[in-house]
């Protein structure tokens, strides 16, 4: 039926082949016939379209079609989702039957790789591709929440719940000291700058992750940490179509894993025993608990609402022979959980390409967007975050007044144990402003020319615009911090942070098959700059809240007040060979030399090699006899790869120049080189082997991935000890090594087919990593709970062993304690170092390695089921074995009674003080030992201390945990009336439901350092500071086609 | 042009790609040399070099149960094994000390490769090379043996050098402060507070009489004499700057500066020499500020009952340099404490204080020709210019006629005439005579902790005393970084 060569298959690699229409007399002809798939079935809704014209229409329930077509020499392209596009010369026929062949997903799928895409089936390196389709219905603002328990080797966390921020990703366990861990996003072939927190999800049509070294080596200097290749919808061919995708819900914080805290009698209570069993007189405030029983303030409760969310996205795509469009308009609006937290985002993205003539195409993407959002400073330590602050507040201090306004400010007499003053929180999180206004723009721009079968000429101008408005203002009536007297002074600090970067890369692709050996050839020259800008102005003293302006101030903070450049720019050489013969034996090698302005004079380009090879073993013969394989590839790589987040100026000696003097009363500026220069500082090296088996069984049922990697990071960025006859204490050097590897696993079924259809995609992932070497004769570094040791894993948590209690005085004479401050009910720590007496502090102590941030495994699966119009989707993901470090307990199981505890400090370990006529105690009976978990509250600080101050186990909590991510049911409508070609409405939750043993806080993927920047970084991951809350959602949502 | 699209420098920092270029840079750079001079005088060279001697005590709180770096330095028990030691105050001292050095040497190895005008060169470099002399001067005193950096470090692997020996470095401060004396400009001509070619002169003296090269001292500092401006003050108490008066007056010939105010530039040595627990009430006649607070830390650089016996009768430096103040919340029976006088000055602010630290002055260039006169036998000539200390300090012409009873004579005239000045110590280890005066004045601080300060019925820890060495242990937390020592 088919004459070769009127018909090619698209979706190749070589549009401009496309055979043309010879010329004959026009004469109009109406043609019909029917589409079916391979076993004859009609095919409804495929589209058949003139080429070169918006003609067109689409078969029938029966797969049936009429068409009129100019004249004979015209061509019929007919395309559908999930089958091979076909065209075909009309010619004489008036009646065309097509069969179209299902688009087999192993063979000919192609997945986005760096520089290009390749068939699935050649791919040698490790990549991972989502398609938009999986992600379509979460209710989420960033597309990496999205991509939570979907991939194989890639932790993402969501560390809080800020509406809009939060998400940290880490490919392979990479970490480094100082350097970051974030992979590199790479938006339509442009490397951006920072996170694509920003970017509607909706306008994205498949993420690839590359995780080997042989997979990342382009993208050189910037490849260690992995790259994640985000491609936006283009124009379909064929295919001119109009959806509506909307959804609208409310978020909440389940009851489930808040932090259960005493309420106000609870809270009474316990200080009328903790006196008590002190045997001193109990205060007048707390003699009668049962007074506060309705008056409680759950101060934490007061800060939650119930909050909309809701996303409108409008999605045009438009074909004609030429040209094709693609635009996506979108509005995202999610208030947030907290009181006056907001995110709100308009995009717009336009995809455009045009073919010039048969051999140029030109294309434009164009893409800002505005993103708006509030958050009052909720996270953070003690005295910082509105949270935490609120968390251990006094339940018996008022959030209103009599008169139902809030209160200011509260405070109890010193008698009653308060040390502090107490701003109200409500306040806090209403009246602070914390606003960000972002405006973006990413762009790109290429010429494509084909001037030979074969060779493909590209040229591509990024520009990515960035401009933020960040507004802070604390006015007098209230105030985040610990402790702070309101009227307090009235605080502003505007900041403005401009971004421009410009990429420009040329490259030239070469392909070729002699016989069976098909070879192609990749080289390419690009060049890239980046600028911020930014200014910081700050404050205070206003006379009127209601005018926050600079001028209105008293005081402009100099320390406060600064503005600043960070420019960078890369040029960089790349080529790739791939070669395969009869594409079953595939070998690629890739090189990418950068030079960036980051690195040191002497140091200035750094050269990233690969190679990889693949094996289809399921081509070979001897497998041929073996159906249940429908197929099977074997994989190895190895390459270098780099991280250049070392800083924009670090090689450079700067200069303080306000290192002033005074000469008699006059002071005169003055200038010193505070750092070294560096002009050997380099990017870290990371070095890494893949080892890869692909398996498709029972005609790919089943489908399964499994790699084995193993790194090493040298030449860690770090700030070396210098000894100081040289002027300076540090010298930032690259130094250092830590080793990496792991095991990931990821399956995908088709369990049942036919009416009910149930796929399951499912991975594992073990992710291990040790340190082998820190600077010359630094064995250790310690954090606040970390220790980073030679040996061990990167970022341990560090402090005593909890032992229980000392449940007696025989026991206190018998053990190890802390001279003068361990006593009965005290907190009782392991003699690590066997000594005989517990210390803390020294290289030579009783603190150990007492837990860890990194999980033994991460894992995700997600279902999807169909049944006719009904479909169901779930989709979970999981972590488990590792821990967290529970910062707020220090404040809220503060046995001193200074602040508002946990509930479980109820079950404490009790103990009555007997007291002589002078005050002194005599002796100690134990009254009930209580749960384990806390201490006796006797004489206070120098008891309790101990358990308070001292890091120990006693902070750490198990942080594994199973999460439904989401739960999506929906229910497809055939052709509506004649607007609608589909309509589907589905209900979502996101969030449903966490399995954990956690109990120090609602979040277990919580972290403080959520992108391993901030305080200490990399090396202080998974501490607990009570953080923003992840909302559970609930949302319906329709997608409508025209 | 590759090179030029990959040579990005910050452009809202200054760094070394684009400074040291012109004469305001260099003025920039000279200027920040010397800046590490006001935390070292302020708060740590009077530690090493006063409290620790025969001149100063600590006066202990026994609620402080911690042992202090300090304490330990007043009790000559500083902790050192195998030439090191953990003693925070000479690990900071050495480190403000090559912070110096450091600047000074990014000056000297830049400065001949720009032009700028001869004179203005001529003087910052002659100021670079006088605190570079100053502080290798510092360094060889405290620690006998020291890495000697003459270029700025290159590298991390460059960052420690060899021990030099006292004589390499006594060279190099010969060399430095002799180029220094002769492209400095007299103090008439200089900025009040920098470096002067007297002052480097008179560094230069100093280096000879700790070298014991008397023929050397003797013209330099007859040229100071005759040839300079500087004349003794009238009253000995006017040779001391206020917090905001008097400053680098014509008895100074190099101070280091300190300004009264906000800005950052104020000491308050002043508030670390005031006996404690002290009262506003007590304290306020002292410092006259508006807002005075108590203090209760310990007690820093008390004088000692040895020093105060030290003045001869009719001296009115020893009023005018030790007062006394009754502290009615100390745990003494005898709560009447001497303080350092010559320092307290009021001022308007709570523990911000504007008065410079004297460290040469014009008494002492007296005293330096006086001793190096005595030492080549024309002892009948070094007694006039030691009498005219003595004279504005109201005493009669000096009776030691023979060398041996002028260079007694002389000696203790430096003592107090220079007292507080952190001149004590190197005294002792330049003569030879730590282990004779310190075994000394240790038996009486044992034979009599009250006198002493000590709390009724506390005595001197057991190791008071144990530690007589002319040099300190070189910094324990350098040792971990040096291969050298």
């Amino acid at each position: 039926l088919l004459t070769s060569p009127a018909w090619t298959y698209a979706g190749g690699k070589n549009p401009g082949l496309e055979k043309k229409s010879t010329t004959t007399a026009p004469l109009a002809v109406d043609v019909m016939g029917t589409v079916t798939d391979e076993s004859g079935t009609g095919l409804p809704g495929v589209n058949v379209v003139v080429k070169g014209t918006t003609q067109g229409t689409t078969t029938d329930a029966e797969g049936k079609y009429k068409i009129s077509v100019p004249d004979t020499r015209a061509t019929l392209v007919f395309s559908s989702v999930g089958y091979l596009k076909q065209e075909l010369v009309v010619g004489s026929q008036t009646s065309i039957n097509v069969k179209l062949s299902p688009d087999d997903q192993t063979l000919s799928e192609v997945v986005v790789v760096g520089y290009g895409s390749q068939l699935k089936k050649e791919v040698t390196g490790a990549v991972q591709t989502v398609t938009a389709k999986e992600l379509k219905d979460i209710p989420v603002s960033q597309v990496t929440q999205k991509l939570q328990g979907r991939l194989a080797g890639v932790q993402i966390n969501q560390a809080t719940g800020k509406p809009g921020q939060g998400m940290s990703v880490r490919i392979r366990g990479q970490l480094s000291v100082s350097a970051g861990s974030e992979p590199l996003y790479v938006v339509d072939g442009f490397p951006i700058t920072g996170s694509i927190g920003a970017i509607n999800p909706d306008e994205i049509e498949d993420i690839s992750v590359l995780k080997d070294a042989s997979s990342t080596s382009l993208y050189g200097s910037r490849a260690a940490n992995g790259v994640v290749l985000i491609t936006t919808k283009r124009g379909q061919a064929g295919k001119t179509s109009v959806s509506f995708n909307a959804f609208a819900g409310v978020q909440q914080v389940p009851e489930k894993g808040r932090i259960k805290m005493l309420n106000a009698q609870e809270f009474a209570q316990f200080k009328k025993e903790y006196y008590e069993d002190d045997a001193k007189p109990v205060p007048a405030e707390f003699q009668n608990p049962a007074q506060y029983a309705d008056k409680d303030n759950d101060w934490f409760g007061a800060l939650l609402r119930t909050a909309p969310i809701q996303s409108y996205n409008l999605t045009i795509s438009s074909n004609t022979d030429k040209a094709r469009t693609s635009i996506v308009a979108g509005i995202f609006d999610q208030e947030g959980v907290i009181l006056n937290t907001k995110y709100t985002r308009y995009s717009l993205r336009m995809n455009t390409d045009y073919d010039v003539s048969d051999k140029v195409r030109v294309g434009f993407n164009i893409a800002p967007q505005y993103v708006f959002d509030n958050t009052p400073r909720t996270d953070g330590d003690r005295g910082t975050g509105i949270l935490f602050n609120a968390l251990h507040t006094w339940p018996v201090m008022p959030i209103r007044d009599a008169n139902g306004e809030l209160t200011k400010f509260n405070t109890f007499p010193s008698s009653t144990g308060n040390i502090y003053n107490y701003p109200n929180w409500v306040r806090a999180a209403t009246e602070l402003v914390n606003q960000n206004k972002q405006t973006k723009l990413l762009s790109n721009a290429y010429l494509q020319y084909s001037p030979i079968s074969g060779l493909r000429l590209k040229s591509t101008i990024n520009i990515e615009f960035e401009n933020n408005k960040f507004f802070f203002f604390n006015p007098s009536t209230a105030t985040s911090a610990m402790n702070v007297p309101i009227p307090t002074t009235a605080v502003s600090i505007r900041q403005a942070l401009e971004n421009v970067g410009w990429l420009n890369e040329n490259t030239a692709t070469y392909n070729r098959s002699f016989g069976d050996h098909n070879f192609e050839l990749l080289a390419g020259y690009t060049n890239q700059r980046f600028r911020q800008e930014f200014s910081r102005i700050q404050a205070d003293t206003y006379a009127d809240d209601r005018l926050p302006t600079v001028q209105a101030a008293l005081n402009i903070n100099r320390g406060g007040t600064q503005n600043g450049v960070n420019d960078w720019t890369l040029t960089s050489l790349l080529s790739r060979l791939n070669y395969n013969y009869k594409g079953k034996y595939l070998f690629t090698a890739a090189i990418r030399r950068d030079g960036s302005s980051r690195f040191g004079s002497n140091n200035r380009w750094g050269t990233f090699p690969s190679v990889s090879a693949g094996w289809v073993v399921s081509d070979e013969a001897f497998l041929q006899g073996t159906p249940e394989i429908s197929f099977a590839k074997l994989r190895a790589s190895y390459g270098i790869i780099g991280n250049n987040n070392i800083g924009n100026y670090t090689q450079y000696a700067l200069i303080n120049n306000t290192v002033n003097s005074v000469f008699g009363s006059t002071v005169a500026t003055g200038a010193a080189v505070t750092t070294l220069a560096n002009p050997n500082l380099g990017w870290e090296t990371t070095r890494q082997l893949d080892l890869g088996l692909d398996l498709g069984l029972f005609n790919d049922r089943i489908q399964f991935t499994y790699d084995f990697y193993t790194k090493r990071t040298t030449n860690l960025l770090y700030a070396v000890q210098i000894p100081q006859e040289a002027g300076f204490g540090t010298f930032w050097d690259n130094i250092g090594e830590i080793k990496f590897w792991g095991h990931e696993f990821a399956v995908t079924t088709r369990n049942t087919e036919g009416k009910l259809q149930w796929t399951t995609n499912a991975n594992i992932s073990f992710n291990r990593n040790k340190v082998l070497e820190l600077a010359p004769g630094i064995d250790r570094v310690y954090g606040t709970f970390h220790i980073t040791q030679v040996g061990q894993p990167f970022g341990m948590f560090y402090g005593l062993v909890k032992d229980g209690f000392y449940r007696s005085q025989e026991e206190v004479d018998s053990s190890p304690i802390v001279p003068g401050r361990s006593a009965v009910g005290t907190i009782k720590f392991k003699d690590v170092n066997g000594d005989g007496i517990i210390t803390n502090g020294g290289d030579m102590d009783d603190r150990t390695i007492i837990g860890s941030p990194f999980p033994k495994f991460t894992y995700g699966i997600t279902n999807n089921l169909s049944y006719g119009k009904w479909d169901l989707s779930i989709v979970g993901s999981g972590s488990y074995g590792n821990q967290l470090w529970v910062r707020h307990l220090y404040s809220t199981a503060n046995l001193d009674g200074v602040f508002n505890m946990v509930e479980g400090v109820k079950d404490r370990f009790r103990v009555q003080s007997i007291r002589n006529a002078d005050g002194k105690v005599t002796s100690r009976t134990v009254i009930t030992e209580g749960k384990g978990m806390y201490g006796a509250t006797n004489e206070g600080g120098n008891y309790t201390g101990l358990e308070r101050d001292w890091n120990s186990s006693h902070f750490l909590a198990d942080a594994s945990f199973f999460t439904i991510k989401n739960i999506t049911l929906g229910y497809t409508f055939g052709k509506l009336q004649k607007f609608f070609q589909s309509a589907r409405v589905y209900a979502s939750v996101q969030q449903a439901y966490v399995f954990t043993k956690y109990w120090g806080g609602p979040n277990p993927e919580t972290s403080a350092q959520a992108d391993g920047g901030g305080d200490g970084g990399n090396l202080s991951q998974g501490v607990d500071f009570s953080n923003y809350p992840v909302p559970r959602t609930y949302t319906i949502g329709v997608n409508l086609n025209f | 042009c590759k090179e030029d699209f990959l040579t990005v420098t910050p452009e809202t920092q200054l760094s070394s790609a684009t400074f040291f270029k012109s004469e305001a840079d260099f003025v920039q750079a000279v200027n920040a040399t010397y800046a590490p001079l006001r935390p070292m005088f302020n708060d740590r060279a009077w530690k090493l070099q006063e409290l620790h001697s025969d001149n100063a005590y600590y006066a202990r709180n026994i609620l402080y149960g911690a042992v202090d770096p300090t304490e330990n330095l007043a009790d000559f028990a500083v902790p050192t094994a195998n030439g090191v030691t953990a003693n925070d105050n000479v690990l900071q001292q050495y480190r403000l000390n090559y912070q110096i050095i450091a600047r000074a040497n990014q000056i000297l190895t830049t400065i001949d490769g720009v032009e700028f005008a001869e004179a203005s060169k001529n003087n910052l470099k002659g100021q670079a090379l006088f605190l570079r002399a100053f502080a290798y001067f510092d360094l060889i005193r405290l620690f006998g043996k020291v890495p000697l950096h003459l270029k700025p470090v290159p590298n991390r692997e460059e960052a420690a050098l060899p021990l030099s020996t006292a004589d390499q470095v006594y060279a190099q401060i010969e060399e430095d402060a002799k180029a220094a004396a002769a492209l400095l400009p007299k103090k008439a001509t200089q900025e009040a507070g920098r470096a002067t070619s007297g002052a480097a002169k008179t560094l230069l003296a100093n280096l000879y009489i700790t070298q014991k090269k008397w023929p050397q001292v003797e013209p330099l500092m007859k040229d100071v004499v005759n040839n300079d401006t500087y004349q003794l003050m009238t009253d000995y108490s006017e040779a001391f700057s206020n917090t905001t008066s008097n400053k680098n007056n014509l008895e100074s010939v190099f101070e280091v500066q300190y300004m009264e105010g906000a800005a950052g530039f104020n000491g308050n040595f002043m508030y670390q020499f005031i006996p404690s627990p002290v009262t506003i009430d007590e304290l306020k006649p002292l410092t006259g500020t508006s807002n005075t607070q108590p203090t209760s830390q310990e007690s820093n650089n008390i004088p000692t009952p040895n020093l105060i016996r030290a003045y001869e009768t009719g001296d009115k430096r020893k009023d005018a340099s030790i007062g006394y103040i009754t502290l009615s919340t100390s745990l003494r029976t005898d709560k009447k404490f001497p303080y350092i006088k010559k320092y307290s000055r009021t001022h308007s602010l709570h523990g911000n204080t504007g008065q410079n630290w004297p460290v040469y002055r014009f008494a002492e260039v007296l005293l330096f020709l006086a001793e190096s006169l005595n030492e080549q036998g024309k002892t009948a000539e070094a007694a006039t210019y030691l009498n005219r200390v003595r004279t504005r300090a109201g005493l009669p012409a000096t009776t030691a006629t023979s060398q041996t009873d002028m260079r007694e004579a002389i000696f203790k005239e430096r003592r107090v005439e220079l007292a507080f000045e952190n001149k004590r110590w190197f005294d002792l280890t330049r003569t030879g005579r730590v282990k004779e005066i310190i075994t000394a004045y240790g038996a009486e601080v044992k034979a009599n902790p009250a006198a002493y300060y000590y709390p009724d019925g506390a005595v001197p820890p057991p190791n008071a005393f144990t530690v007589l060495d002319d040099y300190y242990g070189l910094p324990a937390v350098e040792s971990a970084l040096t291969p050298h020592f």
